[in-house]
């Protein structure tokens, strides 16, 4: 997927906090605010779940959240639409400042532009999966027939047809999430909001319901910021990746950012089982052509991943040429590609 | 491999200071160090101020110098209301509204009912019930349990009184249940609202019936409003607090979802909230329908008239036959009204499958409708609009004929173990009377430490200071030596209830088969009204303080064995296996593992039992029981408001003592 | 949560508002109206009282109100007290048989005027305290109240405390007896069997046993002609000796009982009221009735049934003319 897009920026957080206990709002800024989590709460009362966070969404980006529990990502997205308030920082969505919103302006936000989807889905259990979708909408307030019409639409787009008249109750787990992505679609937001919505379903379920967010955002090209614990769903959804940890960002950047150079020990502790060649891709790998490789060899793109290079020098028997719009951007030979694999070579990937 | 992050924990979205208290409370366990601490520290206090009591006051009975005599005031405030409730503006503005309006909405609901005639009643019911049991089978079940409930109250000559009590029913239901699912709103969005609720819920379960009745009588006087009221005050809680708990219980996910889409708060209250409660809101009418029908038959004594009043006449007058009469109408309603609305409960899970459009919503209803309203003309058309005197059966005089004949030989001429009776007197001589007689020789001050020490035992220290204070207050009542006696009599039933209990909950929940033979009698025995229980001790034991106990046992019964049964049965399967694995023997593995582990579950069946027994025992003085339920059927009898309402009070403090003292820890609570 | 809290408050005060609108919206109430739910058309209301001679005069007036007149009769059962109470409020239209209530005639005849005599009934009452005529040839001087004591301990039971027990009927009948044993400094305590029927259980229980036993008793009582009880003389009743109930000393008078009537039904009431004005017989007869219902268990309904086709004469007087 594509970095590479117009950056213009959809949300925009700066030093956002959140703080839960007694007197929270003193907390940010204050000398308690570097303390380790431990010592904040045994000096204060509190917990820091998200303390002082700054990031662009972009437009048409899917932009992963990733951390373990407790690392105050759910708490972050939560604080996107105010579901949670944010104890202090900046917040703004096109530009507009989210925290100042009325509540009139709030519900408005909520109910076309950022649309959430949740780990344990939130299905209403008394409703048909077609109501489930039109939910939102009958929050909106249009009429049942219209609504209806919608829903059907969206329905099909997510494959649950021939199923509008079940309860959650008769679903998969996998299908209840179908309804869950299918009810957040149907209010057609700019943004859609993913709480760690895979993490509750089976791998494979998993896997078939990550290959539907991908197609939907090839489709449709909506911006999306997803929260996950799973690094290999981050890997594979996320244009950028903002890695959390005690509610701080400890490294944001592309996939493969994060796993050629990690920020620290702990985001290197993190991604040392990824199959590190099937996220670099060779622009960080390759070298100058020398002699006549620029000449020969197959050609591959500077996206292709490690893994796809290896497997065209393997066929080929020789060095690839890499290749941007018939210009020649270095090689790669087998020695390069073994050692990403074998983790014995630095790559020069800017953080 | 997923680990599952609870959005609680991960958000850390939880209540301030709630990682605090747990250690606040270890703080104060250092202070008293435990239940050791906390005893000897009562008795160093108990045995000065004991001391310091018995010198001052001396010993014996409640000394006069603490008593306040509560009963002129009270006649005094009954005979202003009687001089004044046609001229004070409190009657012409607001109570004369309440009592005229509730006696029109009777009126018309039975006056309704009345022009419907007995086949339309019985068609329109049976629909219901078919509709209410998902139009399958369950529903042609429901509708034939509705139906025959009904034709044998017709059969037995009662249909005018049974159409009576369903009038008030459908009245005090209606009401009770609104008023039920607005306080219960109120409780399960507001925190506050429902911190102040709970004592009083808590507080109103421990009561009696029997203590509901005096206060309406006094502002109303004897009649439908009276009733009425008492009938929809007594009912109301489990609707509040099944509807609280609802709504409390709904999911958070869902909750969040849908504020996520921007739903303000009443929309998520009436699309999210409201649905995710139906069931337990559900759960609440069925319990209030069943404690309506309760009531509405003992407030036979304030003039209700329907079902109640005939048995009423009937146990007063000692006739047997009568009183089954009336009292089979009451069980068979209980079980209509049960059945139909617990299928209906169930029906909310169900899965609607595809029906024809005429089954379907509105239609159904329409359809109910307009059947009833044929088979209204029918019964006009066929003289079936009227109950026809040909097809009722009198069974009292058969009854009595078996009751005097049979029953009399069951009473007193079994050879040698003698026969109910004669066990009747047996316990009374040997446990009610030395009971009654010990508690009456204990000095008073005693009597509260014990109170307050038992208190101590189970409970906490604010357990322990409600028990003794309201305690204290029944002295300073001047009932003290009648509430003495209530209270041996309540103490008797419990014993009682307890080892028979326990002996067929151990039973049950041992062996398999006792269990399932004993559930379908629990569940009807638990819908039963308190007043139908009289029936059949009267007619074994004769009338007397051991009728009212044995009563009050049978009544007490299921909760018992079932809070029992349940406790042993969810002991921890892996310590039972481990005892076994060790070669316990079935016995140690009961002994050891089992009770010890269902304590928590015991003290809670001790704790009904003793609330279910007082309630039985205070009616029981319609059949001889005496003390203070006498008391109040004294007081309404007599227009002595004041002596039945000190009684009243002193009931309401007696249970409220029983239950403090009894009330194992505040999380083993019931909570439905 | 604050917004469930606003939704909180704004439902509060939406009730509170209609709720006084509705009060307010319609000024004051309807007073008089009878509070008695299932009533319609040409309906007398008659209580029921407990003992059995009383359920007689109903059960006969009532055969006659639907039969001979075509009214519907609601009947009732109630304490006394509370019966008029009733009758003041309009809830009842009569009560048949009173075996006086000073208090109440002052309260609702003389104070509030919503309730009228409606004569005698034509039984004589009274009531006072009895022991069976085998314990009484035994002691004679039993019959003296001033003996009592002597007989204390052969008189008591197990629910007596100690002392001797004096058997006491239902709760809401008229009773000195408290007072009288506290007056006279007796040896005795009143016990309550409950009800009639328990009073009598326990009386032929006795006398099948033969023992001793004392019970307040009255007349007429269908009773008395199967066992024989020996009334124990009690100081004599002067007119006006028990207008403290407290201070009491004396015994039971000879009541004739009477019947009263509620004002607007003895004003309104057309034939039913004036049926019930003149609806009067005798001891024996009550006593027959009462008999066939309580001694040979017929119901109510058919003892007044057969008694009516048995005596025509007696009651063709009460039904009124024209």
């Amino acid at each position: 997927m594509s970095a590479e897009k117009p950056q213009e920026t959809v949300f925009s957080v700066r030093n956002l906090w959140k703080v839960f206990g007694p007197k929270a709002d003193r907390i940010p800024g204050s000398a308690h605010a570097g303390l380790p989590a431990g010592e904040l709460r045994e000096k204060t009362g509190c917990t820091a779940a998200v303390r002082d966070v700054s990031f662009d969404v972009r437009k048409g980006e899917v932009f992963v959240v990733m951390g373990l529990s407790g690392s105050g990502k759910s708490t972050l997205v939560r604080c996107l639409t105010r579901l949670i308030e944010p104890t202090s920082g900046k917040l703004s969505i096109d530009g507009e400042d989210v925290l100042a919103m009325d509540r009139a302006r709030l519900r408005e936000l909520r109910r076309h532009r950022a649309a959430m989807v949740f780990q344990h889905f939130g299905l209403l259990p008394h409703r048909t999966v077609l109501d489930n979708v039109a939910y939102g909408l009958e929050i909106q307030g249009l009429g049942k027939a219209q609504r209806r019409a919608k829903a059907a639409e969206v329905v099909e787009k997510v494959g649950l047809t021939g199923m509008e008249n079940r309860r959650p109750s008769q679903l998969s787990g996998g299908q209840q999430q179908r309804v869950g992505l299918a009810r957040a679609l149907a209010v057609d937001p700019e943004v859609l909001l993913f709480d760690e919505p895979f993490s509750a379903l089976d791998p494979l379920i998993r896997r078939d319901m990550q290959e539907e967010v991908i197609r939907l955002h090839r489709e449709e090209g909506r911006t999306m910021v997803f929260i996950t614990h799973d690094l290999s769903e981050a890997l594979r959804l996320g244009d950028r990746i903002a890695l959390m940890r005690d509610g701080e960002i400890v490294q944001l950047g592309t996939p493969e950012e994060i796993v050629a150079s990690p920020a620290d020990d702990y985001v290197r502790d993190f991604v040392r089982d990824v199959p590190r060649e099937q996220v670099i891709t060779v622009r960080h790998v390759m070298r100058a052509a020398e002699g006549d490789e620029a000449e020969t060899g197959p050609a591959i793109t500077p996206g292709a991943t490690v893994a796809e290079a290896i497997e065209a020098v393997a066929r080929a028997g020789s060095p690839a040429r890499v290749m941007d719009n018939g210009r020649c951007l270095g090689v790669v030979d087998s020695d390069l590609l073994l050692g990403v694999v074998a983790g014995t070579r630095q790559e020069e990937v800017a953080a | 491999m997923t680990t599952t992050t609870s959005p609680g924990a991960d958000t850390g979205n939880r209540k301030p200071g709630a990682a605090s208290a747990p250690e606040r409370r270890a703080t104060g366990a250092n202070f008293l160090r435990g239940t050791g601490g906390k005893l000897l520290l009562f008795a160093v206090v108990a045995g000065t101020l004991g001391a310091v009591a018995a010198a001052t006051l001396g010993s014996g009975s409640w000394p006069a110098a603490l008593s306040v005599d509560l009963t002129k005031p009270l006649d005094d405030v009954s005979d202003w209301i009687i001089d004044n409730r046609d001229t004070h503006p409190l009657f012409l503005y607001f109570l004369l509204h309440l009592s005229n309006t509730a006696t029109a909405a009777v009126n018309a609901v039975y006056g309704t009912l009345v022009s419907m005639g007995a086949l339309g009643v019985g068609v329109a019911a049976a629909l219901v019930a078919w509709r209410a049991g998902g139009m399958g089978r369950t529903g042609l079940r429901v509708a034939a349990t509705a139906l025959g409930a009904l034709a044998v109250c017709g059969l037995l000559g009662m249909w005018d009184a049974t159409v009576l009590t369903l009038a008030l029913m459908a009245v005090a239901v209606v009401v009770a249940a609104v008023i039920g699912a607005l306080l219960g709103l109120g409780a399960g969005l507001s925190d506050r609202f429902d911190r102040a609720l709970r004592p009083v819920l808590d507080t109103m379960q421990v009561l009696p019936a029997f203590a509901y009745l005096l206060p309406f009588v006094l502002i109303f006087g004897t009649g439908t409003p009276a009733a009425l009221f008492a009938t929809v005050i007594y009912a109301a809680p489990p609707m509040t607090r099944l509807t609280a708990l609802g709504l409390r219980g709904a999911a958070p996910t869902v909750l969040e979802a849908s504020a996520s889409l921007g739903s303000s708060p009443l929309q998520r209250l009436w699309t999210a909230r409201l649905p995710l409660a139906r069931k337990e809101m559900f759960l609440g009418l069925n319990q209030t329908i069943m404690m309506a029908l309760s009531m509405v038959v003992i407030a036979a004594l304030v003039g209700a008239g329907g079902l109640g009043e005939e048995v009423y006449e009937a146990l007063s007058t000692v006739d047997v036959g009568k009183a089954l009469a009336a009292g089979i109408p009451i069980v068979l309603l209980a079980i209509m009204l049960d059945r139909t609305t617990g299928a209906a409960g169930e029906q909310l899970d169900a899965v609607v499958t595809d029906r024809p459009r005429l089954l379907r919503g509105w239609w159904t209803w329409a359809g109910i409708a307009v059947a009833t309203a044929a088979a209204v003309l029918a019964g006009r058309g066929t003289g079936l609009a009227d109950w026809p005197k040909a097809w009722t059966y009198d069974i009292s005089q058969p009854v009595n004929v078996f009751n005097d004949s049979v029953i009399a030989q069951l009473r007193e001429g079994l050879p040698v173990i003698g026969g109910t009776q004669v066990w009747a007197e047996h316990f009374t001589n040997w446990l009610l009377n030395p009971l009654n007689a010990g508690l009456h020789a204990m000095p008073w001050w005693l009597l509260l430490l014990l109170v307050a020490g038992f208190a101590l035992l189970v409970g906490t220290w604010r357990t322990a200071l409600t028990g003794v204070l309201a305690l204290a207050a029944v002295g300073v009542m001047g009932v003290w030596p009648k509430s003495l006696n209530t209270l041996s009599q309540v103490l008797a039933g419990l014993l009682l209830t307890l080892v028979l209990g326990f002996a067929i909950g151990i039973l049950a929940a041992r062996v398999g088969w006792v269990e399932r033979a004993l559930r379908p009698l629990l569940d009807a025995m638990q819908t039963m009204p308190q007043f139908v229980y009289l029936i059949p001790v009267v007619a074994l034991f004769a009338v007397g303080r051991s009728a009212a106990i044995i009563a009050a046992v049978v009544y007490a019964l299921p909760a018992v064995v079932r809070i029992t049964t349940q406790g042993l049965r969810q002991v921890d399967p892996a310590a039972m296996e481990a005892a076994s694995s060790m070669g316990a023997s079935g016995f140690q593995q009961l002994r050891q593992v089992q009770l010890p582990l269902a304590r928590p579950a015991l003290l809670l069946a001790v704790n009904q039992g003793v609330v279910l027994v007082l309630a039985v025992v205070i009616v029981g003085g319609l059949v001889g029981g005496g003390a203070l339920g006498y008391d109040v059927v004294f007081g309404l009898s007599r227009g002595e408001l004041g002596t039945g309402l000190v009684a009243g009070m002193a009931i309401v403090c007696l249970g409220l003592m029983l239950d403090r003292v009894t009330q194992p820890t505040a999380a083993a609570r019931k909570d439905t | 949560m604050s917004q469930n809290k606003r939704v909180v408050k704004a439902a509060i005060a939406t009730a509170g508002v209609c709720g006084m609108l509705a009060l307010s919206a319609c000024g004051a109430a309807k007073t008089g109206q009878s509070d008695q739910a299932g009533e319609s058309g040409k309906t007398v209301k008659l209580t029921v009282p407990s003992w059995v001679g009383a359920q007689a005069n109903v059960a006969v007036a009532q055969n006659l109100l639907e039969n001979e007149l075509g009214y519907k009769v609601k009947t009732q059962q109630m304490g006394e007290v509370l019966a008029w109470d009733a009758l003041a409020k309009g809830n009842l239209d009569a009560i048949m048989e009173d075996w006086g209530h000073p208090a109440q005639e002052k309260k609702y005849i003389d104070d509030k005027k919503a309730v009228v005599k409606g004569g005698d009934l034509g039984v004589t009452g009274h009531i006072g305290w009895f022991v069976p005529k085998y314990f009484a040839d035994k002691h004679p001087d039993v019959k003296d109240f001033r003996n009592l004591n002597k007989y204390a301990d052969q008189l008591k039971t197990s629910e007596s405390d100690g002392k001797g027990q004096i058997l006491e009927g239902s709760p809401d009948y008229v009773t000195n007896d408290a007072a009288l044993i506290k007056n006279h400094k007796l040896n005795f305590k009143p016990v309550y069997a409950g009800s009639e029927a328990a009073q009598i259980t326990e009386i032929k229980k006795n006398v099948k046993e033969k023992k001793p036993f004392l019970t307040y008793w009255w007349t007429p009582q269908w009773l008395n002609n199967d066992i024989e009880l020996t009334e124990v003389k009690l100081p004599e009743y002067k007119d006006g000796c028990d207008k403290d109930t407290k201070k009491i000393t004396c015994g039971y008078p000879k009541t004739p009982l009477q019947k009263f009537l509620n004002a607007d039904f003895a004003k309104d009431g057309g034939k039913a009221a004036q049926f019930l004005k003149n609806f009067k017989w005798t001891t024996e007869q009550q006593n027959e009735v009462a008999k066939m219902i309580a001694g040979e268990k017929m119901s109510p309904e058919a003892a007044a049934e057969k008694w009516v086709k048995e005596n025509p004469d007696t009651w063709k007087q009460w039904i009124p003319k024209g």
